[in-house]
């Protein structure tokens, strides 16, 4: 298929053109982004916007953030609690059953079709803890207990045991993703991951035993003491084991905004040269071994539902990366996360404590959030359009938002202008198309059309390649 | 007659109570305090004993509590959309049945008496509020409930990929450790259950169930007599089984 080609072109790059796109900016997983969330954004806001969802019937997704981890990875950016203390779990569980129950109350008619456990490492709760967990959510919310639900839990291969496998089975979980980042012992002794080959086999070995629905494997690129040539034995392992879905995240080197990076010895990183070798690397092995190339950093099995969706428009772009556009509303429990439903954002509060004090108040955790404007809601179109549709159809967009594009577009037009004279994006008067050589810069494509964007701002962001 | 005066040995005598239960280790007030002890024993209710053959509850009924065998044997099943009975587990003293309800308010399967069988029913609600006075409790429940939604998929996954000698030898492994957790002989006991229950559950013809017991007694893996069975060779037991493959543990 044309990612092929996608993945070849930009291989004939000059350096010059590559430097002028690696630069920091966000992954689109929402818009506006999360940096620009509104601190008085409250509680109050978001009961009002759902009391005023009520007569909406579409199924709803449910995103659960649990922060524990046992050992610190240092390449993670994730919000999260590193600790061997296990009695921390029981206040953690009593105050998420509360926002359960206070979301419950919100949203509960609506149907739950899409789960996903996240972390932190949701397997750091125990099998008694998973359940009880499951337990509340079930009494709170109404689960989706028929097969199109797709019920997602992140685990860690050095915190699960078999039985655990059965166990999640057991508790209507249907897709597992696992965090590989790299099999390469060097690399992962740099990161303080280790976990070891034979461990993740035995594990994928139990989970197609169980008849999960869809294994998904996380990778990194541009972790210290990585290479084409050290990659390309992760690779033959990664293909042996068969996963449904491969995500293969770009490492951001951000040291003085996440303290565990500074572990990181920045002289053993990749350079950007490098990194776009691995990512073309990646993607021509995935490719030669049958997978669709989804966008980003996805590729998935040609027969996987988001290899479907994508080709018949129903792709969407939320929190959890690419997804099918089964609920459009995902509700974010647990410490820092997001929620997303009636043209609104909101995120929880980051830390444990502050999380906890919201709840004894009996008060949603909300630290901020947004309400879409009419001109943020036609932004997120074009943006998820191009980077789930690779293209906007612009008499649509006109249509549904009442503007004349190109007056309305003007700065953002002139933004493209360079990225269309180096063939990344062909803008015509009906349509803007993302060109295959596009499709891996798809990042700086949308940033062409975010209007909260400033210089400032995009310095928080990772880089782009 | 007083509580003082009465057999607390006997396993079918209804008014024991949790404290001088001597199941009480691996059942529900396992790592209770004393006082909790006796706050769960005000909620239990312990009626007469099943005859062989009666039911505790039936599939559909409206959940409203859980079940502990104190005494006997029962067996769970479901009725398949053809009307046949499917077989889905085989409960001991000590275990909790029931706990299939909990998700739906409604019970997921029936449960029969294999033998004169004693139950505590445990209401459901009063446990619910119970344990939020004591944590130990409500964590040990779900503990139970984690085991036994892993013991169904692990059985599920045996039936969908075994041979037959391997689903009877997990059974007779399974059993083993259930008596051993009791005191009583992990290589010699009673099956309180018929062939036939024992091809259903695990998804085999009564000519199966035994043939593989006459080959596993030709082999000399064990000996039968009717029900009374011995393990002469646990270790190559496990081995038939795979148990490796299906409760490895960390």
């Amino acid at each position: 298929m044309s990612t092929t080609t996608a993945i070849q072109a930009t291989s004939h790059w000059d350096t010059h053109l590559l430097k002028k796109y690696d630069m920091p900016g966000p992954r689109y997983t929402s818009y506006p982004t999360a940096n620009v969330f509104d601190k008085n954004f409250d509680a109050g806001d978001y009961r009002a916007l759902a009391a005023k969802t009520h007569a909406n019937i579409s199924p709803l997704s449910l995103y659960v953030h649990i922060p524990f981890c046992e050992n610190i990875c240092y390449y993670c950016a994730c919000n999260k609690v590193v600790t061997r203390k296990r009695h921390l779990v029981r206040p953690f569980l009593d105050h998420l059953e509360q926002e359960l129950e206070l979301r419950g109350a919100l949203h509960k008619k609506r149907r739950v079709t899409q789960l996903h456990f996240g972390g932190g490492t949701p397997t750091y709760l125990d099998p008694a803890e998973l359940t009880e967990l499951m337990h509340h959510i079930g009494t709170h919310f109404n689960l989706d207990n028929t097969e199109a639900r797709e019920f997602s839990i992140e685990i860690d291969p050095r915190t699960i045991s078999k039985s655990t496998v059965a166990l999640l089975k057991g508790l209507n979980f249907n897709r597992i993703s696992i965090g590989i980042q790299d099999f390469d012992p060097l690399v992962q002794r740099a990161v303080n991951r280790l976990q070891s080959y034979e461990m993740v086999k035995g594990l994928t070995h139990a989970i197609r035993r169980h008849n999960y629905r869809s294994l998904s494997f996380d990778l990194i690129y541009g972790l210290p003491m990585q290479s084409v040539a050290s990659y390309a034995d992760t690779m033959d392992k990664v293909i042996e084991l068969q996963p449904d879905r491969i995500a293969c995240y770009n490492y951001a080197h951000l040291p003085e905004r996440f303290s565990s990076q500074r572990a990181i010895d920045r002289l053993q990183l990749p350079n950007g040269g490098e990194k776009l070798a691995m990512f073309q690397y990646i993607g021509e092995r995935l490719l030669a071994a049958g997978y669709d190339y989804i966008g980003m950093d996805h590729f998935v099995r040609p027969d996987d539902e988001l290899a479907i969706a994508r080709k018949d428009g129903r792709l969407q772009r939320n929190f959890q990366g690419y997804s099918t556009c089964l609920a459009p509303d995902l509700i974010g429990l647990g410490p820092s996360a997001i929620s997303q439903f009636n043209g609104s954002y909101s995120q929880n509060h980051k830390d444990l404590e502050t999380y906890y004090q919201a709840l004894d108040e009996n008060d949603l955790p909300i630290a901020n959030g947004c309400t879409m404007s009419q001109e943020d809601h036609l932004r997120r179109k074009v943006i998820m359009n191009l980077a789930c549709q690779l293209r906007v159809d612009i008499p649509a967009i006109e249509q549904e938002f009442g503007i004349v594009f190109t007056s309305h577009f003007k700065k953002s037009l002139i933004n493209l202008e360079p990225l269309s004279e180096d063939g990344l994006v062909i803008v015509g008067p009906d349509e803007i198309l993302v060109t295959q050589a596009g499709r891996m810069l798809i990042r700086n494509i949308c940033m062409a059309f975010d209007a909260h964007l400033t210089e400032q701002s995009q310095q928080r962001f990772s880089r782009t390649i | 007659m007083t509580l003082g005066q009465t057999d607390q040995r006997c396993p079918h005598n209804y008014q024991v109570s949790c404290g001088n239960c001597r199941l009480n280790s691996i059942c529900l007030p396992i790592a209770l305090e004393t006082v909790e002890i006796e706050q769960l024993d005000d909620i239990i209710q312990r009626g007469k004993p099943l005859r062989k053959g009666e039911h505790i509850f039936r599939e559909n009924e409206v959940f409203g509590s859980v079940y502990a065998v104190r005494s006997g044997s029962l067996k769970a099943y479901r009725i398949t959309g053809d009307g046949k009975e499917q077989v889905t587990g085989f409960y001991f003293p000590g275990e909790i049945l029931g706990m299939d309800g909990i998700g739906r308010n409604r019970h997921a399967s029936s449960a029969k008496a294999l033998e004169t069988a004693a139950i505590c029913e445990i209401p459901f609600e009063r446990l619910g509020d119970l344990s939020t006075a004591i944590p130990t409790l409500q964590r040990h429940f779900f503990q139970l409930m984690s085991q036994e939604i892993a013991y169904d998929q692990e059985l599920i996954t045996l039936l969908s990929k075994n041979s037959a000698e391997e689903r009877i030898a997990a059974l007779l492994v399974s059993l083993s450790a259930r008596f051993s957790l009791r005191k009583l002989s992990p290589t010699h006991f009673r099956l309180p259950m018929s062939r036939t229950d024992i091809g259903n559950y695990l998804g085999l013809t009564v000519e199966t169930v035994s043939r593989v017991f006459s080959r596993f007694q030709k082999t000399g893996l064990l000996s039968v007599d009717n029900k009374e069975l011995a393990i002469l060779d646990p270790e190559r037991l496990r081995t038939t089984a795979g148990i490796r493959v299906t409760t490895e543990s960390r």
